[in-house]
């Protein structure tokens, strides 16, 4: 860390190139009524008002998001163009301080892998503090010409734009040096919150930004991503540094909600039950999201080598007992204040062995199961230190965890299918279980050098680059290289359930399971059998989950931990306790009066709205849809063979082909025509249970209903009808 | 034989809710079990006897990220 | 460290504690912003809940707002409480205490007053031990030790 004096001349360097100062609103039921938009490019830096139609509709959060962005750009707008915008806000619940789970940002832009919108939501106080500052929403706009950082300062109630030329961009250092810069004093640090990416998020389109919080207790910077979809890419494109924010004296109040009794009665309640029941259930609080690892695997829902299989004998090398002793315990561990659940869990006092921090001992934010899945058992790689390194790596050089470990595990299957070889790769051995390979080639990233720039284009580009130019066949490649809509896919093997294939493919925003997570609902419980069921589940699910994101909410707290009572309710997989909790969040804050069924209503219009926003943008219909096969059932050899009874079962009930005396051959292409049938009648079903046509456009009757038939929205829907 | 969640499973005497969870691997903490339609409380799978015939299901919440 | 010991059996469920505590600790006359409650169970007996200074919610605390002072005595911060509540619902015996009129909790001081207060002498100012909490252990801010090499 360099010493106030160095900090001090770093910043003497700076050259504020806008200057903007605002009235701050008091924020009012969850709202402060108006958004910031900066342009980087004219140094245009205006406030704009947040109307009640705005806020009937879209609510807040990644509606807002979305909203901002549908009106800056133009129906030919890439991912770097100028017009693109990356926008964040929290929702109207965001920033609230006494229940779990409250503090999300939602960041939006137009992707680099998906060439669509892209959406994530990530932790760390960046949302609430922007909010609490005077804004529900931040949209950043044009390309600057020199570094430059955002700093906001609600204190102060002004903006600047900032020339940043000596800040070194990695996250880890980056977001410590600004904290100290712009805090007033020690104290002060929390009131600080730094969005940064890194030197990978240059030379990858699979880069991620990094939320940062100061945390108290452990007294250093936590960082939190907003992973997915290449976000952090278009940041370094814009050349932003980074974005801060400061707003002193965040309190029980600062959200201004219309009931505060309310909020705090529901909020005492969840502590309680997080109390007494997460040591029982999960385990959240003391081993956070890699608790799945284990369970995964007992489920053959781990992916292992590219999602070829489904457990490994060395999982209990990377389970979740590990992952205890490694997290420091005793520590409140939440990404946003109030949050009980604590899931943030951290590895202090790790040191590097690779890299240009070797040596260097560090804080580890995770792993998260995902990550752990990712980089970890995906690849071949059951060894924590090296989960924790990637981990490390990624984050710091602004490298989405979820894509890399999908990128590194398809380029290992392709090598040790000898579809690429050392030529290809400067000389890396690219085998599943090669950490030094993946490390090395991380690093290759951040340094814009070698293989590392044709592995950090994500594995849509990358079939497209080894099919035209090392002769590889494409269709092979379509088969096994796991993304959809040019999002690589995150970690759970949907072989086994139709709905989950669904859950992940017929999605807006591409291959991430926070739209609907369905595995045990349909294969392990059989609750959702027929197509109806599932198409229901596949309306229900992901619109409640897109609520989240309205209003700045983490999805864990919903399920993660459930009632005692929970089983003797009608809908258990619902969580009815904790959904009437949402409801009386939402009108405590707004003093609105929804009911359960409005909860969808609003998702629906956002959701809607996000599929005719890809649609305008050339995507969005059903051939998006389609999965690689390898999502849906065995593409090899190998594969069908390690579950041949399995398999074979399946042909005999279901398919009603007799497996006996047939090669693997017949039996991979049997089993092929059934499955990929199977998908499209459920995308029929889906696609009727929420209104849209065949083609996966929202009916305009639809959005008559749903109250979005604005005129611009209506008329590109038109187009393909 | 019983059937778990709809599935034919093979029953063998002696068996209990907490020995057919074992059986099946259903490590994940967060599920409930009915057998015909009557919940049985966690304290009580070791001691709760699953009989021939009997149609139990073990539903998981849902987990994942 | 003393803590308010309680004595339900010889409570005369006069409240007097809770008139007292809302008076010269809250500045009150609402005896719902009591630090200690006194309630009349269903079956007719009594019911006396205060913070016994155990510390538990030193811990779960995300702001470092809660601490123990000089006496031992658990306080809150009120600067640097963000009124999350977590040590509301995590509180081992149900004693931090939350009104709608307050954006953050409030818990017993053992200041002694509802000791002296109470006509049949149910509470008692007494001395105790606690484990120290985790907080209270280690440096807040520099836990963990290295990282394990067995794991390299
Ligand atoms: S459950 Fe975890 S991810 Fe969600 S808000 Fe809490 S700490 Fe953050
Ligand atoms: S309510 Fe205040 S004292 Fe209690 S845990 Fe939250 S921040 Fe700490």
């Amino acid at each position: 860390m360099p010493t106030a004096k160095e900090l001090q001349a770093m910043k003497s360097k700076h050259n504020v190139l806008a200057t903007f100062s605002y009235d701050k609103p008091k924020v009012d039921k969850g709202y402060a009524n108006q958004t910031l938009y900066v342009n980087i490019e004219s140094n245009e830096i205006k406030s704009k008002p947040v109307t009640q139609d705005m806020k009937d509709k879209f609510i807040g959060g990644r509606g807002f998001d979305l909203w901002l962005l549908w009106h800056a750009v133009n129906d030919d707008t890439r991912w770097d163009s100028p017009e693109n915008e990356i926008c964040i806000a929290t929702g109207p619940i965001g920033g609230t301080t006494q229940y779990p789970g409250t503090g999300k940002s939602l960041v939006t832009t137009i992707s680099p892998t998906t060439e669509q919108v892209i959406d994530s939501n990530v932790g760390g106080y960046f949302g609430p503090l922007l909010k609490f500052s005077g804004w529900d929403a931040l949209e950043i706009q044009g390309k600057a010409t020199e570094e430059i950082i955002i700093v906001i300062d609600g204190e102060e109630s002004t903006v600047t734009i900032e020339t940043a030329p000596e800040e070194p961009v990695d996250t880890h250092i980056l977001s410590e040096i600004l904290t100290d810069m712009y805090a007033e004093d020690e104290d002060d640090r929390r009131n600080v919150s730094v969005v940064s990416a890194g030197r990978g998020a240059e030379h990858a389109l699979i880069g991620c930004l990094n939320f940062s919080l100061w945390d108290v207790r452990r007294g250093g910077i936590r960082v939190k991503q907003a992973g997915r979809g290449g976000i952090g890419s278009v940041f370094r494109n814009k050349k932003l540094k980074a974005l801060v924010v400061r707003q002193p004296g965040v309190s029980g109040d600062s959200n201004n909600p219309a009931d505060l009794n309310v909020i705090q009665k529901t909020g005492v309640k969840m502590h309680r039950e997080i109390c007494t029941e997460d040591h029982r259930q999960e385990r959240m609080r003391t081993t956070g999201t890699p608790h799945l690892i284990e369970v995964m695997n007992a489920y053959d829902l781990l992916p292992v080598h590219n999602f070829q299989y489904g457990k490994h004998d060395d999982t209990p090398k990377i389970t979740s007992d590990v992952w205890f002793k490694l997290f420091t315990q005793g520590i409140p561990d939440g990404c946003w204040y109030g949050c009980s659940m604590a899931c943030a869990k951290t590895v202090e006092n790790f040191e590097l062995r690779t890299g240009p921090y070797k040596g260097e001992i560090v804080r580890v934010d995770g792993p998260e199961y995902e990550t752990a899945a990712g980089v970890g058992s995906n690849c071949g790689i059951f060894d924590p230190a090296a989960i924790l390194e990637l981990n490390f790596y990624c984050d710091t050089y602004g490298v989405d965890t979820i894509s890399w470990g999908t990128t590194v595990a398809f380029l290992m299957e392709c090598y040790e299918r000898g579809i690429i070889n050392k030529e290809h790769t400067g000389g890396l051995e690219l085998k599943f279980g090669n950490r030094e390979a993946s490390l090395e080639l991380l690093h290759q990233v951040a340094r814009g050098e070698g293989f590392g720039l044709i592995a950090g284009q994500g594995i849509r580009r990358i079939k497209k680059i080894f099919a035209d130019k090392f002769g590889a066949d494409i269709n092979f490649l379509n088969d096994i290289g796991m993304e959809n809509k040019g999002l690589e896919y995150s970690q759970y093997v949907s072989k086994e359930s139709l709905a989950q294939q669904g859950g992940y493919a017929l999605t807006n925003k591409g291959p991430q399971h926070d739209e609907a997570w369905l595995i045990f609902m349909d294969m392990v419980n059989n609750q959702i059998p027929t197509f109806e069921d599932k198409a229901e589940a596949l309306h229900y699910f992901p619109l409640w989950r897109t609520w989240f994101g309205l209003n700045g909410l983490c999805k864990l707290p919903w399920n993660d931990v459930t009632p005692a009572d929970n089983p003797e309710t009608d809908e258990p997989n619902k969580v009815p306790e904790h959904v009437d909790n949402y409801v009386k969040l939402f009108n405590g804050v707004t003093g609105m009066n929804i009911t359960r069924e409005e909860i969808i209503l609003q998702s629906k219009r956002v959701y809607d709205f996000q599929r005719v926003f890809n649609i305008r943008l050339g995507k969005g219909l059903r051939k998006f849809d389609a999965q690689p096969y390898r999502a849906a059932g065995p593409v090899t050899k190998e594969e069908y063979e390690s579950r041949a009874e399995r398999y074979d079962g399946q042909l005999k009930e279901l398919v009603g082909f007799d497996p006996e005396g047939k090669s693997t051959e017949e039996k991979l292409a049997a089993l092929r025509v059934y499955k990929e049938d199977q998908y499209e009648k459920l995308m029929d079903s889906v696609y009727k249970r929420r209104g849209w046509t065949e083609n996966a456009v929202p009916k305009i009757e639809t959005l008559k209903e749903i109250g979005i038939d604005y005129p611009e929205i209506v008329e590109v829907v038109k187009r393909h009808l | 034989m019983i059937t778990v969640n709809g599935r034919n499973v093979d029953w063998e005497s002696g068996l209990t809710v907490a020995g057919l969870i074992k059986k099946m691997n259903y490590i994940f903490p967060q599920i409930f079990v009915t057998i015909n339609g009557d919940l049985i409380k966690k304290d009580d799978y070791d001691t709760t006897p699953v009989s021939d015939g009997d149609a139990v299901e073990i539903i998981h919440m849902i987990a994942g990220g | 460290m003393k803590y308010v010991k309680c004595h339900p059996d010889k409570c005369g469920y006069k409240l007097v504690c809770m008139a007292t505590c809302a008076k010269k600790v809250q500045k009150s006359d609402d005896p719902a912003l009591a630090n200690i409650v006194i309630t009349k169970k269903d079956d007719g007996t009594i019911d006396m809940n205060v913070c016994n200074q155990c510390g538990q919610c030193i811990d779960v605390c995300p702001t470092g707002a809660l601490y123990r002072n000089k006496p031992g005595v658990v306080r809150i911060n009120k600067d640097i409480c963000v009124g999350c509540y977590t040590c509301v619902g995590f509180c081992p015996t149900g004693s931090m205490r939350t009104h709608e009129s307050r954006t953050v909790p409030f818990k017993c001081i053992s200041c002694g007053n509802c000791v002296k207060a109470c006509p049949n002498k149910a509470l008692a100012h007494e001395e105790g031990e606690f484990e120290p909490s985790y907080f209270e252990k280690g440096e807040p801010g520099e836990p963990g030790e290295t990282f394990p090499k067995e794991y390299f």
